[in-house]
């Protein structure tokens, strides 16, 4: 206590470098805050809009499915399933697909496309799917005998809303599957890949078409936090039959959207670093002044008999402290900026906008509230002034009390 | 019998033994006793500031020994000498030296907390040694806010604080003015005579020779003489 209070009252005896020091800090962290809240806003932001469309969070398959991904690999719909995954608190949404691959053709034009069997109002409640429709209508029921295509694919078989497509592919057990739907929209996905290639179809026409009734090749899963995906994994792991089913994360199943993400964040990483690095001179020189300017008063002190380790301690609250003013003056404010943004979003305009759209992401920048920011933040600024205080630390051990009295 | 509470024994200093030499104290032999009020004289730089460092464990000295109630100081390692401070050694130093940001009353308790002292024992003992230098109504005051007198009052207080047996003293007075240097004098007089503690101060004050029994005058280094005498 008492060394808390000798370190608290000796940093404010130059109250203006403190507040200059403590300053230094602040903005830092706030921008880091800024900084780290913005790029995984965005992050997450991405990520939601394209496993929506795509995987899910996690998806459940069969046993083995996912390196042999056919048809026969396919599991029976099991609404004991559909009730253990929404029993857990942390999921918010499951989407049933079949997910089978066929030849499209229409008049003399034909292409390998992405056959997606999807619960239409299961899908429009998480990917909001029938706003991406650019012409024609969205699919309404599970056995709407129609199908939806990416606008790409309907360019490139030049067919249009109301034409019958053909799809021709290999149904369950080797059986041949064909049919032939009446095109009821098209829509425009930001993924150019889904957006050249799917046919959204509803799953009980794909599962008469394949020959594979009440069969699933995945059950998609949306969660309520993107930060609970590792904890939700595992717990949905242990709660289904693991000789049945496999559970896997969109990082396993899109790894290079995370290895992008893993790049980039790196790069975030150094220039945050090269901050907190030009911060740390500051509080260094703060440091190296105040140990200089004491060096016959510390002298004192270890006459009178108090223990180079406590002066060192005492040097080492120090910088704790002004580092921690500053930090949490600086992690305030992030939390002010953030919850003003949180509120008010940035809603892009222009070109910028258009570009996010064409991508199928939106077109609003949010920022990332999770407390992992702020924390990482604090712990890395005690760190730094734990590390800095070592050297102020060891001139202090060295210290000759007679060579320090007559300083 | 009259107890030695300090026996330098032998003790030399040479600063720079590698460049230039200089032979700051040299075969110094000096006992002093139990309760004793003794001056170190001498010109500057006759070595009486060397001397009280060393017989303080705040210098080590190059050749021979310091022995305190019995203690070879001068084989203790770092830790266990500044522990042997705080608990049988007090230091009265010429400027004050109290900490700036700390009251009267902090300043004092300070020793007493590097020593675990109980609060309330604590606060008791500070209250009732600056009530013996006559500052209880500056408890509250910072360094700042003292004349010189009450700076180095305050500054003997903290040196008594610990109960030490020994006090040893800068030239304490070399920045008071007569009144608050007679005042001083007159508080460790005091002290020394109702509470035996032995003092031992290095000066050049006249009126701190005139109040010691016993002078101690250094010439280059060396003893040149060691009179007791009755003080006035």
């Amino acid at each position: 206590m008492m060394l808390l209070k000798l370190a608290w009252l000796n940093i404010w005896r130059n109250k203006r470098r403190t507040i200059i020091t403590a300053t230094s800090v602040f903005f830092a962290v706030l921008l880091a805050i800024v900084f780290r809240s913005l790029t995984d806003g965005v992050y997450d932001n991405m990520i939601h809009n394209v496993v929506s469309y795509s995987s899910g969070y996690l998806q459940i398959h069969q046993k083995g499915y996912w390196d042999e991904q056919s048809i026969d690999n396919t599991f029976q719909e099991d609404q004991q399933l559909y009730q253990v995954l929404l029993k857990n608190s942390k999921v918010t949404h499951i989407m049933p697909r079949l997910q089978t691959f066929a030849l499209a053709s229409y008049a003399n034009k034909t292409k390998g496309v992405l056959v997606l069997g999807i619960d239409p109002i299961k899908e429009r409640e998480v990917n909001n799917l029938h706003d991406k429709i650019v012409a024609g209508e969205y699919i309404e029921s599970v056995s709407d005998n129609a199908v939806v295509l990416g606008e790409g694919l309907a360019a490139h078989l030049k067919l249009k809303v109301n034409d019958t497509l053909i799809l021709l592919g290999q149904g369950y057990h080797a059986s041949s599957a064909a049919a032939k739907f009446r095109v009821k929209g098209l829509i425009k996905l930001g993924a150019l890949e889904l957006n050249n290639n799917v046919v959204y179809m509803p799953i009980q026409q794909s599962q008469y078409m394949h020959g594979a009734e009440n069969r699933l090749t995945s059950v998609s899963v949306m969660l309520d936090k993107a930060t609970n995906l590792k904890k939700l994994k595992q717990s949905l792991q242990e709660s289904i039959d693991s000789n049945t089913y496999e559970v896997m994360s969109w990082k396993e199943m899109i790894p290079e959207m995370d290895q992008f993400i893993e790049a980039d964040s790196t790069a975030h990483y150094i220039i945050i670093g090269v901050l907190y690095f030009v911060i740390s001179f500051g509080l260094f020189g703060t440091l190296l002044m105040m140990i200089f300017e004491r060096k016959h008063e510390l002298g004192i002190l270890i006459a009178i008999g108090m223990k180079k380790r406590l002066l060192a301690l005492v040097l080492l609250l120090e910088s704790i402290m002004i580092s921690l003013l500053g930090c949490f003056a600086g992690v305030i404010g992030g939390i002010l900026f953030i919850k003003w943004f949180t509120i008010y979003p940035i809603h892009l305009t222009g070109e910028l906008k258009e570009v996010y759209e064409d991508y199928g992401i939106e077109s609003i920048i949010y920022f990332s509230s999770h407390e992992k920011i702020f924390i990482t933040q604090t712990l890395v600024v005690l760190i730094v002034s734990i590390l800095l205080a070592f050297y102020p630390g060891y001139k202090v051990m060295k210290l000759k009390p007679v060579e320090a009295i007559n300083s | 019998m009259v107890k030695t509470i300090i026996d330098a024994h032998n003790v030399s200093k040479t600063f720079n033994p590698k460049t230039v030499p200089v032979h700051a104290v040299q075969n110094v032999h000096v006992h002093i006793e139990e309760g004793e009020f003794v001056a170190l004289v001498g010109p500057s730089g006759s070595g009486k500031s060397t001397l009280l460092n060393m017989m303080g464990g705040l210098d080590e000295p190059t050749a021979g020994s310091v022995i305190i109630d019995g203690v070879e100081i001068t084989k203790l390692s770092e830790n266990k000498l500044i522990d042997f401070r705080l608990h049988n050694i007090g230091f009265v130093f010429q400027s004050f030296n109290l900490i700036p940001v700390l009251t009267a009353k902090e300043n004092v308790g300070f020793v007493l907390q590097l020593q675990h002292v109980p609060k309330m024992e604590r606060e008791k003992r500070v209250l009732t040694l600056l009530e013996e230098v006559g500052l209880k109504d500056k408890i509250n005051s910072k360094p700042g806010e003292l004349s010189g007198g009450q700076q180095q009052r305050v500054a003997v207080a903290r040196a008594l604080a610990s109960k030490p047996k020994i006090i040893l003293a800068d030239e304490p007075t070399a920045n008071l003015d007569s009144k608050s240097a007679a005042n001083l004098l007159d508080i460790m007089a005091k002290l020394n005579k109702e509470e035996k503690i032995t003092f031992l101060f290095s000066t050049h004050d006249q009126r701190v020779i005139k109040k010691a029994r016993r002078v101690i005058t250094l010439v280059d280094g060396k003893v040149a003489s060691d009179v007791q005498q009755t003080p006035t």
